[in-house]
């Protein structure tokens, strides 16, 4: 952890200050671009490829679901506490650093040890390690940013959509070409020079850094802000719609083109993350321009639509420019949160919790919208759709009826 | 892992010495190729182990299933026995992108041929691509399943190249 720079002392910053004002600003971007694109793919071996590597690895069934049982506990229970943890540190270089290197050790322990007892620490150091990360390169990315926080955040959504579609692809190349293992160990090699990247950041002297921070205001006040729980909805009506989409569309691809439904999938998930790095930018400084809650809006509207347009899809082959649809909300929500989350909490030091509070919420609809639209499915592919556009519908309405969290709008 | 805990057990019993540790559990429906179990003539107030047998057989979960035309199908995830403890049918797991939109499919165990040198190598399948994307999905566990049933013997089946095991 020594070789992590400090977002410290008010010398330091002073002195980085005086000599390159403008440098410090441009390396400390350049830092945060880099550190999106190589930690985004922290999520993506993480995910439903563990079921995979483990079957591959002579596991059982149940054995598996045990394991991605306790990620996924893990995970929630983590939201919170990780949060505020990120919070009390006076230095998100340092939060940000251990989280990477606890997900390189995940990821390690992962290829090399498949035994439960190392697999289900490596699940567990992965799930907090993940609860905190992003949260706290958000609240990197606001220090650096300042008041050009919607064009800050547009372009970590960028980064981050690059870095996924590349990772996405290239894990499957190696998970195909060389076997499972070196998915995991391709994954903790890409975030290496993540921890590279944050040496590059300055975020200036923080408040709390200089010991002139203002006591942090009560998680209570936090708790009871109308604003916090609108958007929490949303956020939750959103992955409640979202959530079993890809799945079931992919599943649906399956069943209708065999093993050859593989690189339809795959565009499936690429092809969004490139109309995230393509709107993303754009989407932060309308944000700026007009205010969250039409973008957001706009960014829900794309819900109902793609789950419409799945519901009544006649062929596979739509299926693609279908799922692009994704990278509307995609962009809409990577830039959203983190933005709306500094809005309600600006000068109260409880943004981390925030960020970990809205985490709980998305991951609770998540897994609902999975098994609600799963279970739908195995009824009626056509009705688990409909529902699930339902769901966004919803999103909508919660959108346009939230109030306004900008400043001065 | 129940091989660990097993070792566990067996290391504690050992070592404690309190108690005549238990034999060799024989793992009956999961018989891995006979690891050598200790045979050393150890303590004096040992019982006899139970006697072993090395049999050429060996575990199915996670082992990749080859079509009629040598490509990979999916892989063996689970067995389905019924009430006379027969095998009869394999759940296998195919298709997908990172493990998204895989596929579940279960097929008759009489469908399968395995190696017959009883190790790693892959298993076959004599089902044609359409016969598996045709096949109802295997979803829940708890009730009766779906198995593909054996094709009818038409022209395009007798004629199915190196489908051997019949």
């Amino acid at each position: 952890m020594d070789s992590l720079p400090d977002a410290g002392t008010a010398e330091e910053a002073a002195q980085a200050g005086n000599r390159d004002p403008q440098g410090g600003a441009r390396r400390s971007g350049v830092g945060l671009d880099w550190l999106n694109f190589f930690t985004a793919n922290l999520q993506t071996a993480f995910g439903p490829f563990i079921a995979v590597y483990l079957t591959q690895q002579r596991w059982t069934q149940s054995d598996i679901g045990f394991a991605l049982s306790v990620g996924y506990a893990a995970t929630m229970i983590s939201q919170v506490p990780a949060g505020a943890l990120v919070d009390s540190m006076p230095r998100k270089t340092i939060a940000a650093g251990a989280a990477i290197l606890a997900v390189i050790a995940g990821a390690l322990l992962l290829a090399l040890f498949p035994e439960m007892l190392p697999v289900l620490l490596a699940e567990i150091s992965h799930a907090f390690a993940s609860c905190m990360l992003s949260p706290a390169i958000a609240a990197l990315s606001l220090a650096v940013a300042g008041q050009a926080a919607g064009e800050r955040l547009g372009r970590n959504a960028r980064f981050a959509g690059i870095g996924n579609g590349t990772a996405a692809g290239m894990m499957a190349l190696v998970g195909s070409q060389l076997g499972a293992r070196w998915v995991f160990l391709l994954g903790a090699a890409l975030a290496v020079p993540g921890l590279f990247a944050l040496r590059l950041i300055r975020p200036g002297v923080s408040p709390q850094a200089a010991g002139r921070a203002p006591p942090r205001e009560r998680v209570g006040k936090l708790l009871r802000d109308r604003r916090l729980l609108w958007f929490a909805s949303c956020c939750a009506a959103f992955h409640l719609s979202n959530a079993a989409m890809l799945p079931l569309a992919a599943a649906s691809a399956t069943e209708k083109l065999g093993n050859d439904a593989t690189l339809v999938i795959g565009a499936c998930i690429v092809g969004p993350q490139i109309i995230v790095a393509l709107l993303s930018p754009g989407v932060g400084r309308a944000a700026e321009r007009f205010g969250r809650r039409p973008v957001l809006v706009l960014g829900m509207l794309a819900l109902p639509l793609r789950g419409l347009a799945l519901a009544f899809n006649p062929s596979a082959s739509l299926l693609v420019p279908i799922q692009l649809l994704d990278g509307i909300s995609g962009a809409v929500f990577g830039v959203l949160v983190p933005l709306v989350a500094a809005d309600i909490t600006a000068g109260s030091g409880r943004f981390n919790l925030c960020m970990g509070l809205l985490g709980l919420a998305i991951g609770a609809a998540a897994a609902c919208s999975t098994w609600a639209g799963g279970a739908l499915a195995d009824q009626s592919v056509h009705l688990a759709f409909l529902m699930l556009a339902g769901a966004g519908l919803v999103g909508v309405a919660l959108a346009a009826l939230m109030p306004e969290t900008a400043r001065g709008a | 892992m129940i091989r660990i805990i097993a070792a566990l057990l067996l290391a504690a019993g050992q070592a404690l010495a309190a108690e005549p540790p238990n034999p060799v559990p024989a793992e009956p429906h999961n018989p891995v190729p006979a690891e050598p179990h200790n045979s050393m003539p150890a303590v004096p107030p040992k019982p006899q182990p139970a006697p072993t047998e090395k049999i050429a057989a060996s575990g199915i979960i996670g082992r990749k299933v080859l079509g009629p035309d040598a490509k990979e199908i999916g892989r063996v995830v689970d067995v389905l026995v019924d009430a006379g403890s027969n095998p009869r049918a394999a759940v296998i797991d195919f298709g997908g992108f990172l493990g998204v939109g895989s596929r579940r499919i279960a097929v008759n165990w009489s469908d399968l041929t395995f190696p017959p040198t009883g190790g790693d190598a892959d298993i076959k399948l004599d089902l044609t691509a359409e016969q598996i994307e045709a096949a109802p999905a295997y979803t829940d566990q708890t009730k009766p399943a779906s198995v593909v049933q054996p094709p009818p013997l038409t022209p395009r089946f007798t004629s199915t190249p190196a489908s051997a095991g019949h």
